[in-house]
């Protein structure tokens, strides 16, 4: 019986997103500061990410409504594993939280990083704000983290 | 709006159970390997487990080439020939490198295999084919 | 509908690494097992299912290089790809397929081999205008979801160790199981270390690379090859919201799940869960998600499932065995995962469980769970 072989390597691959147009609205918008959500004119429901229709009703989404950069924090952890990064491919420095933010005006809620870690502050339905970055391109990265206010 | 976002995944591939061998010998003897079908007689190379053509298992080894026959190739600018080569012994086509490819090669002209200087138990253990000038055939 | 039933199962043996063998490889393994439990020849197939998530692997079309371990070749051949799901899909295509009439005789395989890409990788490609910067694996998403749902049911790490305990020890009785820990005690799991609050190593399931799979037969077919076909009484599927914030407290109202619990069981004639039910085989991959599916398939009233679990209603002297296979908790090839709460729960009514055999057990049950929300219910019966 033979060794197995094994080859290993890494790939780089490159892709490219169309972001549609309730996507590109949103993006612009956080260039200002601004968060905006879509709400379903049926059933009521504010969304965060704006798309074009609600998986409830079936109905196009067009009324857009603003969005606080305050809100409560619904859900919380610290990850302990170097997770990979999607965006450069790399290992994430840990411990790092993240949390499950329900935004003043929006109804589902936003998955984020979190300014601190350990249980000292964090806890569901703590206040938390978002930390806007200096410099701004229109993408969720706009927004550094939030971190729990009052 | 568009977004370009690359990402760097890591893979690594086990060869299995006949693959590793016909790697192994290709790697330390320099030997090419097929695996023959206990359905169809045919002789698969590269070597697998079961056959790609008739889905029995494979349980035989035959040693192949390292003379062959160009049974298709191309040419990608700025990166090289590449050839389906079947090799003396063989019933399958194998798909690798066509080294030299300027001397204008044609459909069932003979090739052989040339092995890569350092092996590390890879398909590039192989460089790829080069053609058999009409001196050699004789 | 034509009635349908599983008549044979099979499945590798699970590990973290099977470097003895390529994908195809595996998969021959689990296919040559099921047919030659089925008592069938491969050209006695008429059709192919491959379950896998090719992203974790980064090959391109298994159902082509991994399908010829399936004597796909020249036969018709199709891969399911929907997450956790993708193996209780699969079979729920075969299912529609026999049924239909297409086919007489389908084969399905589910395979995964975690250790040949990287897992959390491919599930950070999510969309790249919105969470994708975030991502953290299944991890995160259910320490995230966990988070919730201990706040509001108010269940103990202990309720969930105790889930882990009852997973791992089952899967010693498992001889394919990958996680086999018949001495695993409740104050091990509270000691293994917290790797995304409040989730604990042991409360996750492992990466594991394996292969499994089944044969789904006509009635004809099936009471010719077959002692004790387990027969198809229901097969429901729902799918959710894309994102991982369209749902509130995801585990604790798990909408999918109760919606498609309450057609199967409709379908099937099921009223109480636990008397009408015999075995049940859940996909659970955090001990959290088995209290939460107690819940949400009818097994307790909201808020009880600590108590279930205390009171060992699920355990293998239980009322409701719930995984005698030791579970995803126990053993986790994605793409397999699937086929393997089907394989097993079938098996039982086959009544070759071996030394996790659930005594007696004639009407079985199977779940899957996929990415955030995405469930799968399927009740099999060993008498038509």
């Amino acid at each position: 019986m033979s060794q197995p072989i094994s080859v290993s390597h890494e790939m780089d691959l490159a892709w490219r997103y169309a972001s549609g147009e309730a996507m590109e609205r949103f993006c612009a918008g956080l260039t200002d500061g601004r968060i905006e959500a879509l709400r379903c004119a049926a059933c009521g429901l504010r969304y965060l990410p704006p798309r074009p229709f609600c998986g409830d009703c079936r109905a196009r989404l067009t009324e857009w409504v603003a969005v606080g950069d305050e809100g409560k924090l619904e859900a919380w952890t610290e990850v302990q594993v170097p997770m990979l990064d999607a965006g450069t491919g790399r290992p994430r420095a840990t411990p790092f939280a993240i949390g499950l933010v329900r935004l003043e005006g929006a109804d589902t809620t936003l998955n984020h990083f979190l300014a601190e870690t350990g249980a000292g502050r964090l806890r569901v339905g703590a206040r938390v704000r978002a930390r806007w970055r200096s410099e701004r391109a229109g993408t969720m990265a706009d927004i550094e983290c939030f971190e729990v206010i009052g | 709006m568009i977004r370009r976002l690359p990402i760097r995944m890591p893979f690594h591939y086990a060869a299995g159970a006949s693959a590793s061998r016909f790697f192994e010998v290709l790697r330390d003897q320099g030997r090419i390997l097929g695996r023959r079908c206990t359905g169809c007689r045919r002789v698969l190379c590269p070597a697998t487990a079961f056959c790609a053509l008739c889905g029995e298992p494979t349980d035989e080894w035959v040693e192949v080439g390292p003379g062959g026959e160009l049974l298709s190739w191309t040419e990608v600018p700025g990166r090289g020939a590449y050839a389906l080569v079947r090799l003396d012994g063989g019933d399958t086509a194998m798909l690798h490198r066509l080294l030299a490819a300027d001397a204008a090669p044609r459909i069932g002209d003979r090739v052989r295999a040339r092995l890569a200087d350092t092996r590390a138990g890879g398909i590039l253990d192989l460089e790829g084919f080069e053609l058999v000038g009409e001196e050699e055939v004789t | 509908m034509r009635p349908v039933a599983i008549i044979g199962t099979g499945q590798t043996r699970h590990s973290k690494r099977r470097d003895d063998v390529s994908q195809p490889e595996l998969v021959r393994e689990a296919a040559a097992a099921a047919l030659a439990d089925a008592d069938l020849r491969p050209a006695e197939v008429d059709a192919i299912l491959i379950s896998n998530m090719e992203l974790f692997e980064g090959r391109a079309f298994p159902e082509l290089w991994a399908g010829a371990g399936a004597w796909a070749i020249g036969k018709p051949c199709l891969k399911i790809a929907t997450g956790g799901t993708s193996g209780t899909s699969a079979c729920i295509a075969a299912f529609h397929q026999v049924a239909a009439g297409c086919f007489d005789t389908v084969l399905v395989v589910g395979f995964e081999k975690h250790s040949e890409g990287h897992t959390q990788a491919g599930m950070a490609l999510t969309d790249p205008y919105w969470d994708r910067s975030v991502a953290a694996g299944a991890l995160g998403n259910f320490a995230l979801s966990v988070c919730q749902y201990v706040q509001e049911r108010g269940v103990s790490e202990r309720q969930a160790a105790m889930v882990a305990v009852k997973a791992r020890r089952n899967a010693a009785a498992n001889p394919h199981a990958h996680l086999q820990l018949p001495d695993l005690t409740i104050e091990e799991v509270l000691a293994s270390p917290v790797i995304a609050a409040p989730l604990r190593r042991l409360d996750m399931c492992p990466q594991s690379d394996g292969a499994a799979a089944l044969v789904v037969a006509g009635e004809a077919s099936a009471r010719r090859r077959c002692r004790r076909p387990a027969w198809v009484k229901a097969a429901v599927t729902r799918h959710d919201k894309p994102y991982l914030g369209d749902l509130d407290r995801r585990l604790a109202t798990m909408r999918t799940l109760r919606q498609a619990a309450a057609v199967a069981y409709r379908q099937a004639g099921i009223d109480d869960p636990v008397r009408d039910l015999d075995v049940a085989e859940i996909y659970e991959p955090v001990t959290y998600a088995e209290l939460a599916w107690y819940e949400a398939l009818g097994f307790c009233p909201d808020g009880e499932a600590g108590r279930l679990i205390e009171d060992g209603v699920t355990a293998m002297d239980g009322a409701l065995p719930v995984n005698p296979s030791g579970g995803v908790l126990s053993t986790n090839p994605v793409g397999a995962s699937g086929v393997i709460r089907v394989a097993e729960a079938a098996l039982q009514l086959h009544g070759k469980g071996g030394a996790r055999q659930v005594e007696g057990a004639r009407r079985a049950l199977a779940t899957g769970y996929g990415v955030y929300a995405w469930s799968d219910v399927i009740v099999l019966e060993s008498a038509a």
